[in-house]
């Protein structure tokens, strides 16, 4: 439970580092799902899968372009724990990007 | 003692668990994702029964382990009188003066607002202790006021002893090769534009260690690495030459770490002199002198200096009767307090919280993230009536700086053992998760602790 705790904390202090961009994010996120949700037959179901490949798009990008974005390169991967790390950083990313997709998407493709 | 405490009806338990800041915050990106709009309503931590008290609380110093401390009694305390007596009006995040002084970080990365972290309930106290007087339970501060305590805890912090270097001018660094990375933000971005200057042409650069307790006791260590990254990035490694001078017979109490460091500087040219202290510098003239034990002086010229002050403890606390009376600590006047319990030997009533103790380890964050949990339970158990329950082991931790883009992440206690939070860390490997870590991790977990939050 405290590691739980402990990460929430520094999520919540990296939060406020990038409050705008994250305050941003969350009402985009937000908007487009009542966008979506208003629109007669979204497609919610339809839209898993596009926003899925979205989500991994998203993740193969961040995971190459991390290292340098934190003044790093693939060279400094010691071992497997670098690997896992920015495996996960990528997957987070593309996790978000996947919800940003999944409304617009819903949005798209109707149900038939 | 002028309160009568009441007995607690649930008093938190504090974490009993060892090093879990690192395992934290490696599974940080796992929750990234989900976690990112749940960490906005993060407001407080997890609810505790207080225990109810009228006691009035002295926290001296409002660093680090001032605020922790502040903010954990403030919470945990119900009824308590707790006075910061500090100055400090902004508070400057030390860990971060490596990544300022090697051109990682932009220094407005490091600097906060103290009142933004000092709990509203506390009274702020803006003067420094100039006195401690234990036997009366009071400190006065430099204005002359007297305060009377029923505890102490002395979070003042340490005192960087220019002095004892000749010829050293602190207002100097940044010129004439001249740096330090240790006494402030803008000494840091000096440090960095004085070690952009010399990689441009390369030459001689001269790194120290002084044979006092050291403050992050890797500093010296992550600038050196540093400096040799900088000047093979300029391509300028060729024609330079680091000397590393320690006046010990070691540059870093753990020998595991100090043979592996070692290891490292060996392959990286960068031979070490030890038993050689750094007494004098002629900043003009770019000269430095160095003794030996049996005081042979020797000067070295160099076009660049890392000067590592000596250390010791505030005048305030070395001049008190808080103050180690014998033994290896009593030089430095470091606050006599038990390893374990943090608790002082001679005044029950008080307690002991970051760089000032006298214990053989721990001047560090990590020291303090693992410690003020430990020192404020113990205190509200001392105040409940009861004995210390909670027991320190000396942990400390060092994000190594090895170059830019990776890092060890060394954890270690005070019998020098290795103690990584996750047993798949390997301590001695480099990793770009440590250079993340403290890169980007290491300053929210570090402003969490300063809200008494984990």
């Amino acid at each position: 439970m405290y590691e739980i705790w402990l990460t929430l904390n520094i999520l919540f202090e990296l939060g406020l580092q990038y409050l705008p961009l994250v305050i941003g994010t969350a009402a985009l996120w937000l908007v487009l799902m009542i966008f979506a949700a208003t629109r007669r037959r979204a497609g919610w179901k339809k839209a898993l899968a596009p926003a899925l490949v979205i989500g991994v798009i998203a993740t193969v990008i961040t995971f190459f372009i991390t290292p340098s974005m934190t003044m790093s390169s693939f060279d400094n991967m010691g071992y497997w724990v670098d690997w896992m790390n920015l495996f996960f950083y990528a997957v987070a990313f593309g996790g978000v990007a996947a919800a940003l997709a999944w409304p617009i998407a819903a949005s798209l493709r109707r149900r038939g | 003692m002028s309160h009568k405490p009441e007995p607690p009806s649930a008093v938190g338990r504090v974490d009993d668990s060892r090093r879990r800041f690192v395992l934290g915050a490696s599974s940080l990106p796992v929750m990234a994702g989900a976690g990112l709009t749940t960490g906005l309503t993060l407001g407080s931590a997890p609810a505790h029964a207080a225990l109810k008290t009228s006691a009035h609380i002295v926290i001296a110093g409002s660093g680090l382990g001032g605020l922790a401390i502040a903010n954990r009694l403030a919470r945990e305390l119900d009824g308590a009188r707790i006075t910061v007596i500090d100055r400090k009006e902004i508070h400057n995040y030390q860990p971060g003066y490596t990544l300022v002084a090697t051109g990682i970080w932009p220094v407005v990365k490091v600097s906060d607002r103290n009142a933004d972290l000092m709990p509203a309930n506390a009274q702020w106290v803006h003067e420094m202790v100039a006195e401690f007087d234990p036997v009366a339970n009071a400190v006065v501060t430099d204005s002359g006021k007297r305060i009377e305590y029923d505890y102490l805890v002395v979070a003042t912090g340490l005192h960087l002893d220019f002095a004892q270097i000749e010829g050293m001018d602190v207002a100097a660094i940044g010129t004439n090769g001249l740096t330090s990375v240790y006494p402030s933000p803008a000494a840091a971005e000096a440090t960095w534009r004085a070690m952009d200057t010399f990689r441009q042409k390369g030459g001689q650069a001269l790194m120290t260690l002084p044979a006092t307790a050291l403050k992050c006791a890797g500093a010296p260590l992550k600038m050196t690495f540093m400096i040799a990254d900088r000047l093979k990035q300029a391509g300028t490694r060729d024609a330079s030459k680091i000397d590393f001078h320690s006046a010990l017979g070691n540059i870093f109490s753990v020998p595991v770490i100090n043979d592996e460091v070692l290891r490292r500087w060996l392959k990286l040219n960068i031979p070490v002199t030890f038993n050689s202290k750094l007494v004098a510098v002629d900043i003009g003239a770019r000269r430095a002198t160095v003794t030996s034990p049996e005081g042979e002086r020797t000067e070295i010229d160099y076009d660049f200096i890392h000067v590592v002050p000596p250390m010791r403890a505030p005048d305030a606390v070395k001049n008190s009767p808080l103050a180690w009376q014998e033994g290896g600590f009593a030089a430095g006047g470091w606050l006599e307090v038990d390893p374990k319990t943090l608790r002082h030997r001679r005044f029950p009533n008080v307690f002991g919280l970051g760089d000032i103790n006298g214990t053989g380890k721990g001047k560090t964050a990590a020291t303090i993230k693992k410690s003020a949990p430990i020192v404020a339970q113990n205190l509200i158990d001392v105040i409940a009536g009861r004995e210390p329950s909670q027991v320190f082991d000396g942990y400390t931790s060092c994000p190594l700086l090895l170059r830019e883009g990776a890092a060890l992440l060394v954890e270690f206690d005070y019998q020098n053992n290795l103690t990584p939070s996750l047993p798949m860390i390997d301590p001695l490997q480099d990793s770009y998760f440590a250079w993340v870590m403290k890169y980007r991790l290491l300053k929210p977990a570090y402003m969490a602790v300063a809200k008494g939050r984990v």
